[in-house]
């Protein structure tokens, strides 16, 4: 049973990507396979040199980087959409997977939920 | 130190701000649970400071403190047994107190 | 009774770009089921849907659509329950 969380929202606009992210984080301490799929604007989790102190909010990008300790299995992110908002490799978190978001993929997972 | 000297806090016991923290801060909070800080409770507490620096964040919930520590420092000390026996009651929220992180998001 | 391959779980509204999305990715062997906001899009997605479709009656009583059921497989929640044990996976849009 391994489940995937997919992140399609941008973050610092909404809360339901940071929910989503303690769903990963409870669902690897109850040491239940998980990975997070950030895609569609989703992407913008991802991107190198956040610096969210001035909106008054936590880095998203320094609590991701937390994701491995915690036993999160993967760190997944859609290649087109990473192309679409500029990411390039060097400009993504370090342990960032490329994929392409289909059925194929889904299809690894017993359960695949969204974020809000 | 005087109760006025220690940064404000929350009705948890909790610092508002984690970067107003000082040891002589978790001398005084740990002292309120009458904890003596011996070397191996600062291992522990100088662990969760740098965590924060890093991750922003407060290890969410007590498996997972346990879990960051055995990450840390292997099973030895990333076990509740140890953890608990060092910060009693609920081990990630009297750590992260004294610590002067914020409280854990998903502990009771 | 039939296997399921994927039952998508959609509470989306037609406007949302997830419906468009899951309606897209599901086959012939999955089954998508509206809930919530999804039963709104009940006419968009019964001219799209190659699987089966389905929609969670409380949900279309809610929006005073209780009337359509005829035109579509509604279940109860215990009914939706049997469905997630029937499928080989789950995807919640």
């Amino acid at each position: 049973m391994s489940t995937l969380i997919v992140i399609d929202q941008p973050p610092y606009g909404g809360w339901a990507g940071r929910e989503a992210l303690d769903m990963a984080f409870s669902l690897a301490a109850f040491d239940q396979p998980v990975s997070l799929l950030f895609c569609g604007a989703g992407v913008n989790w991802l991107r190198k040199g956040q610096e969210p102190g001035t909106v008054r909010q936590k880095s998203v990008e320094k609590n991701l980087a937390a994701a491995p300790i915690f036993g999160v299995e993967a760190l997944l992110a859609d290649s087109d959409d990473c192309n679409r908002y500029g990411l390039e490799p060097g400009r993504l978190l370090d342990g960032v997977t490329l994929v392409r978001t289909d059925a194929q993929l889904f299809a690894g997972y017993s359960h695949t939920a969204f974020a809000g | 130190m005087s109760e006025q000297q220690i940064p404000q806090r929350n009705n948890e016991g909790f610092l508002e701000d984690a970067w107003a923290w000082t040891p002589q801060v978790a001398e005084t909070i740990a002292a309120e649970d009458s904890i003596e800080l011996s070397d191996n409770h600062w291992e522990i507490i100088d662990f969760l400071r740098d965590f924060y620096k890093e991750h922003e964040v407060s290890p969410p919930s007590n498996r997972l403190f346990v879990k960051a520590v055995k990450e840390a420092f292997g099973e030895e000390k990333g076990n509740s047994i140890y953890l608990m026996q060092l910060f009693p009651g609920t081990p990630a929220k009297t750590a992260c107190r004294i610590a002067g992180l914020p409280r854990p998001t998903n502990c009771l | 009774m039939t296997e399921i391959q994927t039952l998508h779980i959609l509470n989306k509204s037609p406007e949302h770009p997830r419906f468009t999305r899951c309606l897209s990715m599901a086959g012939p062997e999955d089954a998508v089921l509206l809930i919530e906001n999804g039963v709104l899009g009940l006419g968009t997605a019964s001219a799209s849907v190659s699987g089966k479709l389905l929609a969670l009656e409380a949900d279309m009583a809610a929006r005073g659509m209780g009337g359509q059921s005829g035109t579509v497989e509604s279940v109860d929640y215990d009914a939706m329950v049997e469905l997630t044990t029937r499928a080989q996976q789950v995807i919640s849009w």
